[in-house]
């Protein structure tokens, strides 16, 4: 809960965090080191100095230290658990649904705890996806497009197999659909960021919710013109947000575009935890304004209403969270205790 | 001196996503010459920046290099990637891309390489546009301007550089033969039409933002992998590291 300084009451969602492990002992490969070396420079490129981390904590900082970061210091209310398996790269996979449902379980009220699945599984797939909804009670998956299977080295929302999933997620009631789209290398002479495929998947299912996450950087622009034709896509903000720190000018006009195009109830804060620590985030984007010549230009502002819904409202909603019973549930849990 | 011609050829080659050149954006992390051989070390933002481009670049110091008469050999060294064996292996050895790659590669990378001059121009194209309009031209008056006229614009320093680098790219395209042709066209050279031109340039404009938010977060990378400015030179001890060539800031 964010308080303003007159007193109104931010209600935070964070709909893009994650419990890894990515530490020497669980790499399997130069791949494993490469992929969390990656992940440590966007930390430390883009913190501000006083969050930044050594990089033995920031490959496994544990479920504790997380609860405190996120909320007891920053400010979230509730997260969602975005699973990102890597089995490929991580011996026991990089931030799957088990590691995470540790969490789950001992905060059952903070978190949203979502699934994953991989249309290259097949029928095994589609069974582990049904447990994880009879385990897990999960709404919703998160997609890593770029995910290394074997000989694979990525895929499409448009094979085949991905199609019968998401007819499957439909079956379970499994409404969010969050899509990080990585650099896919199949096929290699193709644009390895290209988003098309999500328009292709949101026009055949118009009963599922696709959230973009980091708003299909780095092609922001075709995320947009997708997000302006299908209305059940929704841009997870995960990864812009932190260049309001860095680069505050780019921040804005991105924003502007964002709430142009695809619009105010359609936007997702996310830290991206444990990337980016929530609670400076919060505090930049709650100080933040836009810039008067990006406001005329594209004729949208950044109310206090606005900054409500993409940091919390707009989760709530397609996860069906009453923020007023929510708050209620929250202070009486062991976390409240804490803070 | 022999080590200004290398640059002076490296900074023809462009990064085709951040539409910079490589030398701009501190990609060469130094070179060095013994006799004839040359040998280019070629470093990129992140362990995942994309293969294909990556080959392209590559591809394209190599050919760059080799256009100097007293040029030899050129050996292209990618460094920290994770696809660093075969791309180098490939390149040196005169491959295509498809042969580097038979099993991942159903094609070569022109159609890739000509969206991204697409997205190149229309980028280059708006910020132009955007600085005229910034002086209060008026949308009938900018459409109205001819190839010929791109040259004398009246504007300042950094309004000439936008119109030159828009030069440029017309003319790569085929596009600048007709001096008496309108300025600014589509980038298959179709006239853009007064009543779309709004909505063009908005377009345009996402595509310019997108570029640009890639090309300063590609740039933060890089400074936080490889120190800002600095050659980070792997396995080699030669004088290159002296002759520095600083990541400067353009465009923003």
């Amino acid at each position: 809960m964010f308080k303003t300084s007159r007193g109104e009451e931010i209600f935070i969602i964070d709909g893009h965090m994650h419990l890894w492990d990515a530490s020497p002992d669980n790499q399997a490969n130069k791949y494993g080191a490469g992929f969390i070396g990656c992940f440590y420079d966007y930390h430390r490129n883009l913190s501000p100095a006083d969050y930044v981390w050594e990089q033995p904590l920031f490959q496994k900082y544990g479920a504790d230290r997380m609860v405190k970061d996120v909320f007891v210091q920053g400010y979230v209310d509730m997260g969602i658990f975005q699973p990102t398996y890597l089995k490929d790269f991580y011996k026991n996979g990089f931030n799957t649904t088990e590691q995470n449902s540790i969490l789950k379980d001992r905060y059952p009220q903070r978190f949203v705890l979502n699934g994953s699945w991989d249309p290259r599984d097949g029928e095994a797939g589609l069974e582990y996806l049904e447990s994880l909804v009879h385990r897990f009670g999960i709404r919703g998956v998160k997609l890593y497009t770029a995910e290394w299977k074997g000989n694979s080295r990525g895929w499409k929302l448009t094979d085949p197999w991905a199609t019968r999933y998401l007819e499957k997620c439909r079956q379970l009631g499994i409404k969010n659909i969050h899509v990080h789209k990585g650099p896919t290398i199949w096929p290699l002479n193709k644009d390895a960021f290209d988003v098309a495929d999500i328009d292709e998947a949101a026009t055949a299912f118009t009963d599922l919710n696709f959230i973009i996450e980091h708003c299909g950087l780095p092609r922001l622009e075709d995320f947009c013109w997708i997000a302006t034709q299908e209305r059940n896509v929704y841009g997870g903000l995960a990864v812009v947000m932190p260049f309001i720190h860095s680069r505050p000018r780019y921040f804005a006009e991105v924003l502007a575009n964002l709430l142009w195009w695809v619009g105010a109830d359609k936007l997702l804060f996310a830290s991206d935890y444990a990337i980016w620590h929530p609670r400076w985030i919060v505090e930049k984007f709650m100080a933040f304004e836009l810039p008067d010549d990006v406001q005329k230009e594209f004729g949208v502002s950044l109310t206090l209403d606005v900054k409500r819904k993409i940091l919390g409202e707009n989760a709530a909603r397609i996860y069906g969270i009453d923020i007023d019973v929510q708050k209620k549930e929250l202070a009486k849990d062991a976390v409240a205790a804490m803070r | 001196m022999r080590r200004d011609e290398i640059y002076v050829q490296l900074a023809q080659v462009y990064d085709p996503e951040l539409d910079q050149p490589l030398t701009e954006l501190g990609f060469i992390g130094g070179v060095s010459i013994e006799g004839s051989v040359v040998t280019v070390r070629f470093r990129l933002p992140t362990f995942w920046c994309a293969a294909n481009f990556a080959f392209m670049m590559a591809a394209d110091i190599r050919e760059r290099v080799s256009e100097l008469p007293w040029v030899e050999r050129v050996d292209v060294q990618l460094q920290d990637h994770f696809f660093t064996e075969e791309i180098n292996s490939g390149i040196n050895g005169g491959l295509t891309f498809v042969e580097t790659f038979p099993s991942l590669a159903t094609d070569d990378l022109h159609e890739l390489r000509e969206t991204f001059r697409v997205k190149a121009f229309e980028a280059r194209q708006e910020r132009l546009l955007r600085s005229l309009l910034a002086l209060g031209w008026r949308d009938e008056a900018i459409l109205a301007l001819r190839i010929g006229d791109l040259p004398g614009l009246p504007l300042d320093s950094h309004g000439a550089a936008l119109a030159h680098r828009y030069g440029s790219i017309l003319k790569e395209r085929g596009l600048a033969g007709d001096v008496t042709a309108p300025a600014f066209v589509h980038p298959d050279g179709r006239p853009i039409d007064a009543l779309e031109f709004r909505a063009y340039l908005a377009r345009a404009q996402r595509t310019r933002l997108s570029v640009e938010f890639n090309a300063s977060f590609c740039r933060g990378l890089l400074e936080t992998r490889y120190g800002e400015g600095e050659s980070h030179i792997l396995g080699c001890s030669d004088e290159s590291a002296s002759v520095r060539h600083p990541i400067r800031r353009v465009l923003e």
